[in-house]
């Protein structure tokens, strides 16, 4: 009776183990994480549309349906990467996430310069580089300095009612994400 | 010899299995760690971000959430009406009361992957505060339901359970310590088809 108790108890600690221990693999081990979701869809340095609306189901979960949003992933190793989308919506917000997708850094369109999105994500030692030597393209973009090297932007539109259907896609369409040249 | 073998299987059997599931329980629960509650409405403002909780973490991870920012919004999720009976989709109810500060909301009914339900018709089981129409004390009466409903109507159909997910977008309360004084609009239910 008493070895049984003995075991019984072992099993709990071990549970407490095996929890902790699950918990802290689960992100290290998810195939399902919204990395390995839009790898399945697109390539780096595409921007890809998130909502069912372009066909197909949604690629990462959870997208408000009043919105449209659009993802592509980044390599910072390669260099700095510029997104670009011409304004002319009612709403719209980018967000910076590292490979795991944690949110490092978020805007939107009332914290930019202009109505346009135009950012560049860089690490900070990058940063220093094109400190040193600003190009009079980027002089009016917003700078997200991330210490990360692979991650993923996602730029979100409001879609106040049908009418707005079509002009929130161009916006999207015509959003870019690319490698820049410095 | 074999009472001992039995006994180490038998532990490792609760290890692993209660160990594992209740991680999964976890995970699977709406109202999991850090979740911050206000009447009926339950939110996660850390979700998604490098100061969250483990998991939090791993459910991010699990489901492929890319959360929303802080500069972009909050969103917070119902399961349950006033009475605390589960929200469902053959029942109708009424949201009433007022919003905090936002430059706009988006209000709309969800399945169980939070996910907006198909209607099957062309009107999506979503609202936005551009074109609701407000009472006199700028509170906002929302009707649920299948029947078209005058004033504000989210049409939701079908049978199952259902979450309300209303999300505030450029708004102050997504710094948390805006959340401290924030009331949100009650679910009352209105109705149940058989």
């Amino acid at each position: 009776m008493r070895s049984l108790l003995h075991a019984l108890i072992l099993g709990l600690l071990g549970a407490g183990i095996v929890h902790i221990a699950v918990l802290f693999l689960v992100p290290e081990f998810s195939e399902r994480d919204a990395w390995s979701r839009l790898a399945m869809a697109s390539d780096l340095y595409k921007m890809t549309r998130l909502d069912a609306e372009a066909g197909g189901a949604p690629v990462v979960k959870s997208v408000d349906p009043m919105f449209y949003a659009a993802a592509c992933r980044f390599d910072l190793a390669d260099g700095l990467v510029r997104i670009r989308a011409p304004g002319d919506v009612p709403f719209w917000s980018a967000s910076v996430y590292d490979r795991s997708g944690h949110n490092i850094y978020s805007f939107n369109d009332h914290n930019a310069n202009s109505e346009k999105l135009d950012a560049v994500v860089l690490t900070p030692a990058q940063m220093i580089d094109v400190r040193r030597d600003l190009p009079e393209e980027l002089q009016g973009a917003i700078f997200v300095e991330a210490p990360i090297e692979e991650g993923i932007v996602v730029v979100r539109a409001f879609v106040p009612d049908d009418s707005w259907k079509p002009i929130v896609s161009r916006f999207l369409e015509q959003s870019a994400c690319e490698l820049q040249d410095y | 010899m074999l009472r001992n073998a039995s006994l180490t299987l038998l532990s490792l059997a609760i290890a692993i299995g209660l160990g594992g599931g209740s991680v999964w329980y976890a995970l699977n629960a709406q109202d999991g760690v850090g979740a911050i509650r206000i009447g009926q409405w339950t939110a996660f403002p850390e979700i998604g971000t490098q100061a969250a909780d483990p998991y939090s973490k791993a459910r991010v991870a699990r489901e492929g959430v890319l959360a929303l920012g802080q500069a972009e919004g909050l969103s917070f999720v119902a399961e349950r009406d006033e009475s605390g009976a589960p929200l469902k989709r053959q029942c109708a109810y009424t949201i009433v009361g007022g919003y905090p500060t936002a430059r706009f909301w988006t209000l709309y009914a969800a399945d169980q992957s939070l996910g907006v339900i198909d209607t099957g018709k062309a009107r999506q089981a979503a609202l936005q505060s551009y074109e609701v129409l407000r009472q006199p004390d700028n509170s906002v009466v929302i009707s649920v339901g299948d029947r078209p409903a005058p004033g504000n109507w989210l049409l939701t159909n079908g049978f199952g359970k259902m979450y309300f997910v209303l999300t505030f977008y450029d708004t102050p309360i997504a710094s948390s310590t805006g959340l401290s004084d924030v009331t949100l609009p009650r679910i009352l239910k209105a109705g149940c088809h058989a």
